[in-house]
C-alpha cells in the first residue's frame, strides 16, 4: 500500500495540523482525521500484530469492525490498549503505539509463532497440553496450570495499565419520547420526521461527525445534504450526542449509551469526565445502525494493504487519502462499483474482480470511463507480500469450481464480500436474525412494537431508499405516541440492480491457503472445518471451540463467514445453521465508565452517625459495620488495638462506658391497632406491655426462622419506637411494611424509620445511674425506682434537648440508652463525657462492645443469619405457647424442633493460654474432618475471665458435650486447639449485674 | 427555643463553607436548609379528607396534595409523600388523635439541599433516574428516588430542587454532588434556616 494525502478534497481541516506520536515518532495529521485516516497518510502500513500468530497487520476497515490496527494510546496510567485507530478521534499531542509485539509492531520476535501455525490451530494447547501425555494421564490438570501462564502470554492484545486510573468517569441519565441510533441517512431522516411530528427526539451517533455515510460519499453534493439535513436538525432542536455510542438496549425501553469527551474539551475544563455512562429511558426507538462490509476468506487476505472497498472510499472521501495507486477489488455484488469508480477518478489504477460470470453491464459502462477494469468471474484467491502487498495471485470460476488464474501486481487489494446489517441492537432484545438468501445477509427480524430498524441496519441498500426508510420509521414511533404523521410507503430490503453472489470463501483444490475468518482472533477457514470434524458443528459450539466472533469485534467481521462455511460443511443452508445471539455491549465500554463515581471513599455510600466526628475528635479508630462507620475502640497513646478494647472492657464493667449505638435500626410504630401488630410479629407476648416499658423481642420468619430481634418502648397507647439490630434494619422495615399492605391492610398501624431521626448513646457499667443523674434535668427520673430494668422515660437533658432514655443493657451492666434528636448528639455526648470522664469511665467501640456481649452470650446479626431457629439461639422460652405470631406454626416442624440442631454456646480453650478464630468449625475430637458439628461466629479476650472466650453452634448444643474435647479445625490459618464448650451465658449467668 | 437551635449541628457542619468551586460559572447553586422543621402527618384511610380538610385549614392551603405533589400555604409546605402520608415542612404538626392519624417529629432525620441554577436538573440527573423535564417535574412535584442507592426525597419547590438526605448518607452524598458539580461550575451559598 502506497497511500498518500491529496492534496484537495475530503472532509478534514488542512489549515489545522495535528501533532501526533507513533512508536516513538512524531507525526502529522489534520483536524477530521481519525488515527488510522493519519497513520494511512502517513505510510504507515503494518499498525498491528495479531492475537495468536503474531502476524502482521495493516489497517482493514474504516470503522468498529476494525480487526487489523488495533493499538494502545496514551501512557502510563492513562493507557488505553485495544483502541481501533479506525474509530480513533485524532487530537493534538496522541501518543500511541503498536501491542502485542516485542520489540515493536515492524519486527515481532514473537512472529515465529507464524511458523509454527499449522500446529497452532484451534484448541491446540489445550488438546496437547491438558493432562500432559503420559505423565498426566489420569491425574487432572496440574502441569497445564504451569503452562498457561506461559502460552498466555505469548497469545493476546494490549496491556492494561497497572496504575489507578486518574480520569474521572461518571454516570447519567436521560429520558425522550425518541432515541435514534445512528445519524446517517435513515437516522437524520428518522429523527427529522419525529421531531416534526412534535416529539422530543435524541440522535446519538457513534462517531465525532454526525453524518454516516453522507460522509463517506464523493462530491458536493453530499456535502450539500449533509449540511442541509444538520441545519435542519439544528433548527428543530434534536438532541444530538456524537461520540455516543448506543452499546445496548434493554427492557422497557431502556439503552445503555457510552458517550466519549473529546480530549480537548477536558483540556478546557478539567472537572469533566472522560466517558458518561448514560442510562437512557426512550418511548420509542429508532435502529438506523448502518451495515458492515464483509471480507472474504483467501489466502492471506490478512496482510497489510487488505481491506474493505468501503473503507477505500471513506479514505479517499472524507479523508482525503488515496490509500494505494494500483488497487485491484475483489467482489461479488454492486456495492463494490462506487468506490471503483472514485479510486478511479482520484487517479489510481483500479482492476475489478467480480466473482459473478454475468457482469452488471450498466454498472460496468460507468466504472469504464473512468479507466477500471473489470474481469467477471474472478477472485482473489492468495495475497502475497509480507509485511506488505506486492502481488495478488487469482481464481477464475470454471463453472464448478475455482482455478488458478494467474497473479497481478499491486499495491492495495480491496474485498466487498456483501454488507451485514448492524442487527446486534435488535438482537440484544432477544429479536432472532433471520437470513436473506436473497441479499446474502441477516436481518433484524420481527422487533417489539416500539423498535424500528432503518436504512442499511434493514438491510436497504440505497442512500434515497435509507432516507425513504427513515422517515417511514419515524413517522411509525410518532404514530404510536398518538401523533400525526405523513403516511409513506416502506422502501424494499436489498436495492442492488444484479443479484449478489454467495461467495464466502476462494480455495483451489490442493492448494494450501491460510484463509482468515475472524482475523481479530486468528480463526481461519480451517480451523472452522476442524471444528466440524471434532463434532463442534452447533453455532454455539463452533464459536466457544475456535472463539471465531469472541473478540473485540464481536464478530462484525467474521461471524457470516464462519457460519457459511459451518454450513457448506454440514450440507446445509446458513439459514438452518442459525447464528450466535449478540449481547451488549455493541462495542466495548471501560471499566472506568462502568464504575463512574462509585469508586474509592464512594464505592458504597458511607453512613455517617450524627457524633461521628466527636468520635474521631475523641479518639476513636473508626471500622465499617455494613454501610455504617462506627468506633472500633479508642486507644490510649502507645495502645494496640488489644490493650485498649480490654481496658475498654474492663472500664466498662467496673465503672462506666459510653458507647455510639445510633446504628441500631429504629422504626416508629404508631396507631390505635400497633400493640396488636406488635403482638402478632413478636414471638413473646406484647398485649400487656405498659406505657414506660421496654420489652425485649424477637421475631421469626413465615418458615420459623429468627429474623431479627430488639427492643421496643411503648412511649403511649398506640406509639412504640422500635428497634432492631444493625444489621437487619433495612430487612425489618421492609417485611413490615409488606405485612401492613399485603395481608393485614386492616390494621390501622404506620410504621416509619427513625434510624436517622435518633442519636444513641449507651452509657454502660455500674456508675452509669450517676451519669444519667448528672445529665437530666430531673435526677429523680432516672432512679432505680422510676427507671427500673426495662423502663423508659422521656425526658429532657440539662441543657433542654429532649431525650428518650430505656433501661436495657447488652453488655450485661446495669445500663441505659440514651436518644436525642440527631443534631443534638456532639452537645449530648460533650455533657455524657463530662458526667462520665470524673467518674473513671471511658468511651468504647465494637471490640469492647463484642467483648461484653460475647461474654454475655447475647447474639447479634452474626448469629442470627438465617439459619437459627428461636430454640437454636437458646431463647425458646420466648415462644408464646399461647397465642399465634408470624412463624409460629412453622416453627414446630419436627426438623426445626429436633434436638440435634446446632444450638447457641459458650467455647473455652482447654489451654486457657490459647486462643481460636471466628469462622472456625467446631469437630468431634476423633472425627477432624468434613463439616463438623458445629462453627464459632465471635471471639474475644474475656476481661472477666482472663483468656480468650468464643461464641457459636454446636450439634445438640453445650449440655450434649459436657467434659468431652472439641476440636476447633482451622487448617488454613493456624494449628487446631482443643475446647471445651460452655453455656453460652459465661458472665454472670445469673442476670444480676444488670439490675445494679 | 432559640437555645436549642444553636445546639443544633447539621450533618455536613464544617463541609459548606460558602464560596465558587469548580470550572468558571455559575451552573449549579447549593444551599443547605438547616435545622429543619420536618413533620409527617399519616393518615388512615376513612380519615384522609377529614385531616387533609383540617390540615388545609392549619397551613392555609385550599386543598392537600395529591400523591408526588406538594401545596406551599402561608405557614408551611405540604407534600404528599405516600398516598397516606404528608409531609409538613416549615412548622409544627398539630394534635391528631391516634383515630384521625399518626403524627411524627422527623426533622432531624434528613438533610436539605436546595439546589437551583442553569444545570440543577443537569446535575441531579447525573445520579437520579428520574424524568426532569418541565412537564414530567414541574414545579410541586415530589419523588422518592435513589441517589447512589440510597432513598430519598426530592422535591421541586418554588425555591428550586429541595433534596432530602436521610442524615447518616448526607455528608457522602454531598461529597458526590459536588464532585459531579464541578464540570459546571458551583457556588455553595450561606445556609437557610427553615422555619
Amino acid at each position: 500500500m502506497t497511500a498518500r494525502r491529496l492534496d484537495a478534497g475530503g472532509r478534514i481541516d488542512r489549515s489545522h495540523s495535528l501533532k501526533f506520536n507513533w512508536d516513538g515518532r512524531l507525526l502529522r495529521g489534520f483536524q477530521g482525521d481519525t488515527l488510522a485516516s493519519a497513520l494511512m497518510a502517513n505510510g504507515e502500513n503494518l499498525i498491528g500484530r495479531s492475537f495468536k500468530y503474531h502476524r502482521p497487520r495493516g489497517i482493514m476497515s474504516a470503522g468498529v469492525e476494525e480487526s487489523g490496527a488495533l493499538v494502545t494510546v496514551g501512557a502510563g496510567a492513562k493507557r488505553d490498549a485495544n483502541v481501533k485507530a479506525t474509530t480513533c478521534e485524532l487530537f493534538d499531542g496522541l501518543a500511541a503505539s503498536g501491542q502485542n509485539a516485542w520489540p515493536n509492531v515492524r519486527h515481532d520476535l514473537g512472529a515465529v509463532s507464524n511458523l509454527f501455525s499449522r500446529f497452532l490451530a484451534a484448541g491446540f494447547y489445550y488438546k496437547t497440553f491438558m493432562g500432559l501425555p503420559p505423565f498426566e494421564w489420569g491425574q487432572g490438570t496440574g502441569w497445564w496450570m504451569k503452562y498457561e501462564k506461559i502460552i498466555r502470554r505469548a497469545a493476546g492484545m494490549g496491556t492494561a495499565s497497572r496504575e489507578p486510573d486518574p480520569d474521572a468517569y461518571e454516570h447519567a441519565h436521560a429520558f425522550c419520547d425518541v432515541l435514534v441510533v445512528g445519524a446517517g441517512p435513515a437516522g437524520i431522516s428518522a429523527a427529522l420526521t419525529a421531531v416534526w411530528a412534535g416529539l422530543d427526539v435524541v440522535l446519538v451517533e457513534q462517531d465525532f461527525e454526525p453524518g454516516g455515510d453522507y460522509l463517506n460519499q464523493a462530491g458536493p453534493d453530499a456535502d450539500a445534504t449533509r449540511a442541509k439535513l444538520l441545519a435542519e436538525i439544528v433548527d428543530a432542536d434534536v438532541r444530538v450526542m456524537t461520540r455516543t455510542t448506543a452499546f445496548g438496549l434493554y427492557d422497557h425501553g431502556v439503552a445503555g449509551l457510552l458517550e466519549r469527551l473529546p480530549d480537548q474539551q477536558i483540556q478546557n475544563n478539567k472537572y469533566l469526565p472522560r466517558q458518561r455512562f448514560w442510562t437512557l429511558r426512550a418511548k420509542q426507538i429508532i435502529v438506523a445502525a448502518g451495515a458492515l462490509e464483509r471480507h472474504i476468506a483467501f489466502g492471506n487476505n490478512d496482510t497489510p494493504g487488505v481491506m474493505t472497498a468501503a473503507a477505500a472510499r471513506t479514505y479517499l472521501n472524507r479523508f482525503g487519502v488515496l490509500p494505494g495507486k494500483q488497487i485491484i477489488l475483489s467482489t461479488n455484488n454492486d456495492s463494490a462499483y462506487g468506490p471503483a469508480l472514485d479510486l478511479a477518478t482520484a487517479g489510481a489504477s483500479v482492476h475489478l474482480l467480480d466473482a459473478r460470470p454475468d457482469l452488471p453491464v450498466d454498472l460496468v459502462n460507468t466504472v469504464a470511463a473512468s479507466g477500471v477494469r473489470v474481469t467477471s468471474g474472478t477472485a482473489a484467491l492468495k495475497a502475497v507480500g509480507g509485511k506488505q502487498i506486492t502481488r495478488l495471485e487469482t481464481a477464475a470460476w470454471t463453472g464448478t469450481g475455482w482455478q488458478s488464474a494467474g497473479s497481478e501486481n499491486c499495491d492495495l487489494v480491496l474485498v466487498s464480500g456483501g454488507w451485514s446489517p448492524v442487527v446486534n441492537l435488535a438482537s440484544h432484545l432477544s429479536t432472532k436474525p433471520v437470513w436473506d438468501q436473497d441479499n446474502c445477509c441477516f436481518l433484524p427480524g420481527e422487533t417489539a412494537a416500539h423498535i424500528h430498524m432503518a436504512g442499511s441496519a434493514a438491510g436497504i441498500w440505497q442512500t434515497r431508499d435509507c432516507e425513504t426508510s427513515g422517515r417511514v420509521a419515524g413517522a411509525a414511533a410518532a404514530k404510536a405516541l398518538g401523533k400525526t404523521a405523513p403516511d409513506i410507503s416502506k422502501p424494499e430490503v436489498g436495492g442492488w440492480s444484479h443479484a449478489i453472489s454467495p461467495l464466502y470463501e476462494v480455495t483451489v483444490p490442493g492448494k494450501k491457503l491460510k484463509s482468515f475468518v475472524d482475523p481479530q482472533h486468528d480463526v481461519t477457514a480451517d480451523d472452522v472445518r476442524l471444528a466440524h470434524q471434532e463434532g463442534f458443528v452447533s453455532v454455539e459450539h463452533l464459536k466457544r471451540y475456535t472463539t471465531l466472533g469472541m473478540a473485540t469485534d464481536q464478530g462484525k467481521m467474521g461471524n457470516v463467514i464462519g457460519m457459511a462455511l459451518m454450513g457448506e460443511a454440514l450440507g446445509k443452508d446458513i439459514s438452518d445453521v442459525g447464528t450466535t445471539t449478540f449481547r451488549p455491549p455493541y462495542t466495548p465500554v471501560s471499566l472506568g465508565a462502568l464504575t463512574g463515581r462509585n469508586k474509592g471513599d464512594h464505592f458504597r455510600p458511607l453512613r455517617r452517625t450524627p457524633m461521628d466526628k466527636w468520635n474521631l475528635d475523641n479518639g476513636a479508630t473508626m471500622t465499617e459495620a455494613g454501610l455504617w462507620r462506627r468506633p472500633w475502640y479508642f486507644a490510649r497513646s502507645g495502645e494496640t488495638i488489644k490493650e485498649a478494647y480490654i481496658r475498654e472492657t474492663t472500664t466498662t464493667r467496673h465503672d462506666v462506658g459510653l458507647c455510639d449505638v445510633t446504628s441500631l435500626g429504629k422504626i416508629a410504630v404508631q396507631g390505635p391497632d400497633a400493640t396488636e401488630f406488635l403482638n402478632r410479629i413478636y414471638t413473646n407476648p406484647f398485649a400487656k406491655l405498659p406505657v414506660g416499658k421496654a420489652r425485649y423481642g424477637i421475631m421469626l420468619r413465615d418458615d420459623g426462622i429468627v429474623m431479627d430481634d430488639g427492643t421496643t418502648w411503648r412511649l403511649s397507647e398506640t406509639d412504640y419506637f422500635m428497634t432492631t439490630t444493625t444489621a437487619h434494619a433495612a430487612k425489618v422495615m421492609v417485611w413490615l411494611e409488606e405485612l401492613l399492605q399485603m395481608r393485614w391492610p386492616d390494621l390501622k398501624v404506620h410504621v416509619t424509620s427513625v434510624s436517622e431521626q435518633w442519636a444513641g448513646c449507651a452509657v454502660v457499667g455500674p456508675k452509669s445511674r450517676a451519669v444519667l443523674e448528672a445529665c437530666v434535668e430531673d435526677a429523680a427520673l432516672v432512679s432505680n425506682d422510676n427507671l427500673p430494668f426495662m423502663g423508659v422515660v422521656e425526658t429532657r437533658l440539662k441543657n433542654g434537648i429532649p431525650c428518650r432514655i430505656a433501661r436495657i443493657s447488652f453488655s450485661g451492666e446495669m445500663a441505659s440508652e440514651v436518644y436525642v434528636p440527631s443534631d443534638y448528639a456532639p452537645a449530648m455526648m460533650d455533657m455524657l463525657w463530662q458526667a462520665a470522664k470524673p467518674l473513671g469511665g471511658c468511651l468504647y467501640g465494637m471490640e469492647a462492645l463484642g467483648a461484653l456481649r460475647i461474654e454475655k452470650g447475647h447474639v447479634t446479626g452474626t448469629e442470627l443469619d438465617g439459619r437459627v431457629t428461636i430454640d437454636d439461639a437458646g431463647l425458646g422460652k420466648m415462644a408464646s405457647p399461647n397465642k399465634h405470631f408470624i412463624g409460629s406454626v412453622l416453627r414446630q416442624r419436627p426438623a426445626m424442633m429436633a434436638q440435634n440442631r446446632p444450638r447457641l454456646v459458650g467455647i473455652f480453650p482447654k489451654d486457657r493460654d490459647q486462643t481460636f478464630n471466628a469462622g472456625t468449625i467446631l469437630c468431634r475430637a476423633d472425627e477432624v474432618s468434613g463439616h463438623g458439628e458445629g462453627w464459632i461466629t465471635g471471639v474475644t479476650y474475656s476481661p472477666a475471665f482472663g483468656h480468650w472466650i468464643g461464641i457459636g453452634f454446636i450439634t445438640g448444643g453445650y449440655q450434649a458435650w459436657e467434659g468431652q474435647t472439641v476440636v476447633v479445625a482451622d487448617p488454613v490459618r493456624r494449628e487446631n486447639v482443643d475446647v471445651e464448650i460452655v453455656s453460652p451465658h459465661m458472665y454472670d449467668p445469673e442476670g444480676g449485674r444488670h439490675h445494679g | 427555643m432559640d437555645s436549642l437551635r444553636i445546639m443544633r449541628t447539621s450533618a455536613l457542619e464544617g463541609h459548606t463553607a460558602s464560596g465558587h468551586f469548580g470550572a468558571e460559572g455559575d451552573g449549579v447553586v447549593f444551599e443547605e436548609v438547616r435545622d429543619l422543621n420536618l413533620h409527617q402527618i399519616a393518615v388512615w384511610p376513612e380519615t384522609l379528607g377529614s385531616v387533609g380538610q383540617t390540615m388545609a385549614e392549619t397551613y392555609g392551603v385550599p386543598a392537600v396534595p395529591g400523591p408526588g405533589k406538594s401545596v406551599t400555604g402561608s405557614s408551611a409546605s405540604i407534600l404528599r409523600i405516600e398516598p397516606l402520608k404528608f409531609w409538613v415542612v416549615g412548622a409544627a404538626a398539630s394534635e391528631l388523635a391516634p383515630e384521625e392519624g399518626a403524627i411524627l417529629d422527623l426533622s432531624h432525620s434528613r438533610t436539605c439541599l436546595r439546589i437551583t441554577g442553569p444545570e440543577a436538573a443537569t446535575l441531579l440527573n447525573r445520579f437520579l433516574p428520574l424524568d426532569l423535564g418541565a412537564e414530567a417535574f414541574a414545579v410541586g412535584t415530589v419523588a422518592s428516588t435513589a441517589f447512589h442507592h440510597v432513598g430519598i426525597t426530592l422535591w421541586h419547590s418554588d425555591d428550586g430542587y429541595e433534596v432530602f438526605l436521610p442524615r447518616g448518607f448526607a455528608m457522602s452524598l454531598w461529597e458526590l454532588l459536588r464532585e459531579g458539580a464541578a464540570q459546571f461550575g458551583y457556588r455553595i451559598l450561606a445556609p437557610v434556616e427553615d422555619q
